[in-house]
């Protein structure tokens, strides 16, 4: 195992090139099941922002992607004998360069959810200094501001999108626009734009799709031909939810569900589960009407590599998980849209991810 | 097996395997953990555990949030008191239950739903690191800010109005409940 994990740390630094790959299945250990998976983190580095809401997430994001690697780095997770069957281990060996030899053993946890997979994701960061050049990750724009009048309380939105209307540069692009975009070709400029951050996570590229963004939409695209197979907007608005009642909109209604909650809210059942702005939806499959929130996630910017936002300086692991991931001189723990994230305490920057679902 | 001496067990192994090699402690760790968090949570969700905060109930079932609250979560939930709400300006609550408000009710509520399970005990360790204060994220976006009246802890949103956590925390199978004394509303900092 030990020697697999070494041999796949190795790997991904052998990859230079953009890209996530994931590599290797463990065989060893005599169990059924167990699997490693080791990601290199993609590199996406030196994303420049070109204006509007997802580049400013994307240029924060980025600030620290392009230190890539070099150096020895050893990254280790143990896989150990569990009886509920099977553990997936995936051990993210993201750009490093440092001196950091990482080793976590996952306390599975499912709170009598059923679940017989124990996900244990570890990420490698690095030592090197980062130049923190943006730690506020709360400066999107506001797009609903309840404000006091004599009559009580006037509401609406503030530089915001109607339902159905996606934030494109400095106004909203009509659905039939984007509608016309599935089945085509996608543009080079958006092909070679990896996610990052916790999008990266959250839509993972297999071997039928990738997941590529621009500043209004995330992209999933056919890698025969490059097509547009599906897309949504890429938006997670402050104070912004599509109403119980609204139709979604249509012209993406596909199932994206962000890879980590795709367990609680399969495709299939009796609802239909669609992502968007910062909330796991139920729609209705007869009305197509949104009949619920599932799931709030926060989109917040926490990232391997990154800085932890400020507004997470509260320890907020979940109990279950306490026992293991608890803060000390020298590592911090926090919690967010169902990863527990590492954080080193001096720098302030996130080291690892680790599954904690949900 | 007891219950406690595995868990010590766990809590060891966690800690050496986080910075050394092997130890082979881990390998039951999730079971007694999972036990003894149910055993401290309960089974009961934040949804079933709302009692007698009727008008956030009613409120989260109106702007479809129900199902959050009895999801996996975890969640930490600010829930305004019938008299929080009561505080409102008149009418300012009807306007939100209507169904044209619900959007924006959806926006009000989700300012008082945070990531994870914060306990009145973690925001008062991270008030006094942070020399007085500390701000929160919330699902909605928007941010809180945490500090302390005397003993009790005092959130305030981004327009001013101070939510004081009236009551102990209540844990849940998805997360934890705090009871507030005022509605917090979001707004642009």
């Amino acid at each position: 195992m030990t020697k697999f994990m070494l041999a796949a740390g190795a790997a991904a630094l052998a990859i230079a090139s953009p890209g996530l790959a994931e590599k290797g299945q463990n065989k060893g250990g005599g169990n059924k099941d167990h699997a490693a998976h080791a990601q290199q983190a993609k590199g996406g580095g030196g994303q420049k922002a070109r204006g509007g809401e997802k580049a400013r997430h994307q240029q924060r994001m980025a600030q620290n992607e392009n230190n890539r690697g070099k150096g020895s780095d050893k990254a280790r997770a143990d896989n150990r004998r569990d009886d509920k069957g099977s553990k997936n281990v995936r051990v993210e060996n993201d750009r490093g360069r440092g001196r950091d030899d990482v080793r976590v053993a996952k306390v599975g946890d499912n709170r009598g959810q059923g679940h017989g997979n124990d996900d244990v994701r570890v990420a490698r960061g690095h030592n090197d200094k980062i130049r923190v050049l943006d730690r506020d990750f709360n400066d999107v724009d506001v797009r609903f501001a309840p404000r006091w009048s004599g009559n009580g309380m006037r509401l609406g939105f503030i530089n915001g999108c109607p339902p159905g209307l996606a934030k494109k540069g400095t106004g909203c692009m009509p659905p039939g626009l984007a509608k016309k975009l599935v089945g085509t070709r996608v543009a080079p400029a958006i092909l070679s734009n990896g996610l990052v951050g916790p999008y990266r996570l959250w839509y993972r590229d297999d071997d039928d799709f990738m997941y590529r963004w621009d500043d209004d939409y995330i992209y999933r695209i056919r890698r025969d031909g490059d097509l547009i197979d599906a897309m949504f907007p890429f938006t997670n608005r402050d104070f912004y939810y599509y109403p119980v009642g609204a139709a979604y909109p249509d012209y993406f209604n596909y199932y994206n569900v962000p890879y980590q909650y795709r367990s609680f809210y399969p495709d299939g059942g009796d609802y239909l589960y669609r992502y968007g702005d910062g909330a796991i939806y139920m729609v209705d499959p007869g009305t197509q009407m949104i009949s619920g929130i599932a799931a709030l996630l926060t989109g917040a910017p926490l990232a391997v590599g990154q800085p932890l936002p400020p507004t997470y300086g509260v320890y907020n692991v979940p109990m279950a998980y306490r026992t293991t991931y608890f803060d000390s001189p020298n590592a911090m723990y926090r919690y967010n849209d169902g990863y527990i994230y590492r954080v080193d305490p001096t720098t302030m920057l996130v080291t690892a991810v680790i599954d904690a679902l949900v | 097996m007891t219950t406690k001496k595995l868990l010590t067990a766990v809590s060891v192994a966690a800690v050496v395997a986080l910075t050394a090699c092997g130890d082979r402690g881990a390998d039951n760790a999730a079971q007694p953990e999972t036990e003894a968090a149910k055993d401290a949570a309960g089974d009961q969700t934040i949804a079933a555990g709302l009692g007698d905060a009727t008008k956030f109930a009613a409120a989260a079932k109106q702007a479809g949030l129900d199902a959050t609250l009895t999801g996996p979560g975890p969640y930490t939930v600010l829930v305004p008191t019938d008299a929080a709400f009561d505080k409102l300006p008149a009418g300012a609550l009807d306007i939100l239950m209507k169904p044209e408000g619900r959007s924006d009710l959806t926006a009000v509520l989700t300012y008082h739903i945070l990531p994870g399970t914060i306990l009145a005990e973690d925001i008062g360790k991270a008030i006094d690191t942070g020399k007085g204060k500390t701000q929160l994220p919330t699902m909605a976006g928007g941010t809180l800010t945490a500090t302390k009246e005397g003993d009790a802890i005092v959130l305030t949103d981004g327009a001013g109005t101070k939510a004081k956590l009236v009551n102990a925390e209540e844990k849940k199978s998805n997360g934890v409940i705090h009871r507030v004394d005022a509605v917090l509303m979001p707004s642009k900092a």
